[in-house]
């Protein structure tokens, strides 16, 4: 017996929900911190944290993470 | 949420004095009023967002998530350190570490930094951040 269509429709969904978390789990533990700087043209380039430039964006980045933070405090 | 917008170089100034403020610090057209929007349209757009601000083309914060002296010069460095890894004018930033994810748009001489939660999706915080970056160019050009 086929199933009622109403059934399929919701188990369609629930596949593609599941497919959806699955992709997100793995990127959560396979991702690793990165800085990408793009300039105009759409030309990017990645810098890792061990060269000038990357500890440069790395720290910068931080800063602003933790003004984020304080404002968020003060917020309550 | 109170946005701070700047008060013609003094002090920044909470929301409730916002139009005074915006109006009488305007550079060129209402270009603080509108940054003072684009950050509230930003928080309103992206729920992963911690705090964000706008910066103009001469490098001042107009307008920012939290105290403007905090988020200024805080993102004169991110930008600076794109513009030096990049060799140039960096049109966009982003920068994911285990605390959180730092972004950066330059747009029509304008720019939008903004802090997101780790693992946000950073298609559509940019894609907001240059949606209200072109609302704010073409404010200040009218």
């Amino acid at each position: 017996m086929s199933p009622k269509p109403h059934r399929a429709v919701i188990e369609r969904v629930s596949g593609y929900a599941d497919e959806a978390a699955a992709y997100l789990r793995r990127r959560r533990t396979t991702r690793r911190p990165f800085a990408r700087v793009y300039v105009a043209g759409g030309h990017g380039a990645s810098h890792r944290p061990e060269t000038e430039p990357g500890r440069e964006l790395f720290l910068a980045a931080a800063r602003l993470i933790d003004v984020a933070r304080e404002d968020r405090d003060d917020d309550g | 949420m109170l946005v701070r917008v700047q008060g013609g170089g003094a002090a920044p100034v909470a929301v409730s004095d916002r139009t005074a403020a915006a109006a009488a610090a305007a550079p060129s057209g209402a270009t603080a009023a509108d940054a003072e929007v684009a950050v509230a349209r930003l928080h309103e757009m992206s729920s992963d967002l911690r705090g964000c601000a706008v910066i103009a083309p001469g490098g001042e914060a107009l307008a920012a998530s939290g105290e403007l002296d905090r988020w200024g010069p805080a993102a004169a460095d991110l930008l600076a350190a794109a513009d030096a890894a990049a060799g140039g004018a960096a049109s966009q930033v982003h920068v994911a570490t285990e605390d959180g994810e730092a972004f950066a748009v330059r747009l029509g001489g304008f720019a939008v930094v903004a802090v997101a939660e780790r693992f946000t999706l950073a298609s559509l915080i940019l894609f907001d951040m240059r949606t209200v970056l072109r609302d704010l160019a073409r404010a200040a050009g009218a």
